[in-house]
């Protein structure tokens, strides 16, 4: 399959995700996710054997960071080694697009995520967007309480020790649009700017999909530790 | 702990922008000012200082849980896979 530039260029032109009332010198106290920098490089001059060299010891170090995010994605071990492949040979069909000492790891991650796009919801026949309006404003209310979010300690610890398969399953309980900006968030660490680049969604977008997400999330979690944290309260 | 709402927020609607201000605190987007706001909230308010530790620990939580190690063959396939691909872009 083609790479697009369209699937690829848009890293290249971060000025047009200017955060909208994000104080972008504050957003940098973060830690920046670890990248490979390279030096100047002619990347039209580079022979196709320097470029493969490079792109195996600068890129192939995230193959377990993208498999982890494409578990989240399809759900299933071999779809998500599949999607990883196909992810790493769209990179490096285009990895003369990729700008040396720009975000690496972010780039990788919006290929996957259009190539998880493209290929596995169009085979599912499911647009990316098909669960938003099924978020009822009142799970969100509910999840701000904090009579309901509010754990006690013994819950807390529950939480704590929730066994990983819990956790991710209740990943897997909110929407998609959600559930991806929150891991990005969560898990990679990326700023709101990096998930509305590898999403291609505007800002004000990514923030309230990780407003939402978490929200659910904290629910869904709370469930389970109440659960968990009962049933080893009634063992004991 | 827990069970009452902040003494600050009138209505749920205020109660769910305070949250949302806790995320926004930890994802690292606030200016200085609203920093400062919410250090001050958060060492007042017994219930979002508790919040805040919830929101902690499910962070944590998820990190932990969602990271996987790749198959140990699939970084082979990807290396066989591409040394196949003649990159004919600049041509």
């Amino acid at each position: 399959m083609v790479l697009t530039s369209m699937n690829v260029a848009v890293l290249d032109r971060p000025a047009k995700y200017q955060a909208v009332g994000v104080d972008s010198d504050v957003m940098s106290e973060r830690p920046a996710p670890a990248s490979t920098l390279s030096e100047e490089i002619d990347v039209s001059a580079e022979t196709d054997a320097a470029r493969r060299t490079r792109f195996e010891s600068e890129a192939l170090q995230y193959v377990d960071q993208l498999y982890s995010a494409a578990m989240r994605m399809t759900r299933n071990p071999q779809d998500a080694e599949d999607l990883v492949q196909e992810a790493y040979t769209k990179a490096y069909s285009a990895f003369h697009q990729y700008r040396p000492g720009t975000n690496l790891k972010a780039w990788l991650y919006r290929i996957l995520t259009n190539t998880y796009i493209n290929i596995y919801r169009k085979k599912q026949r499911q647009p990316l967007q098909a669960n938003t309006d099924t978020v009822e404003d009142w799970q969100m209310a509910q999840a701000a309480e904090h009579t309901s979010s509010g754990l006690r300690s013994a819950e807390a610890e529950a939480l704590d020790h929730l066994p990983d398969n819990d956790v991710k399953e209740a990943l897997q309980q909110i929407p998609e649009e959600f559930r991806l900006a929150v891991y990005f968030s969560d898990v990679e660490g990326f700023a709101y700017k990096e998930i509305a680049e590898i999403l291609n969604i505007p800002i004000g977008t990514v923030m309230s999909r990780l407003h939402r997400g978490r929200k659910l999330l904290r629910s869904l979690l709370s469930e389970y530790a109440r659960e968990r944290g009962f049933t080893r309260g009634k063992e004991s | 702990m827990g069970t009452e709402n902040c003494r600050d927020c009138e209505s749920t609607a205020e109660a769910v922008e305070r949250l949302e201000r806790i995320y926004e605190y930890l994802d690292g987007a606030l200016s200085r000012d609203d920093i400062g706001e919410v250090q001050n909230h958060l060492s007042d308010c017994p219930e979002c200082a508790s919040d805040y530790d919830l929101e902690c620990l499910i962070r944590s939580v998820v990190k932990r849980s969602c990271t996987e190690q790749a198959p140990e063959t699939l970084k082979l396939t990807i290396i066989q896979r591409i040394s196949q691909i003649k990159i004919e872009a600049r041509h």
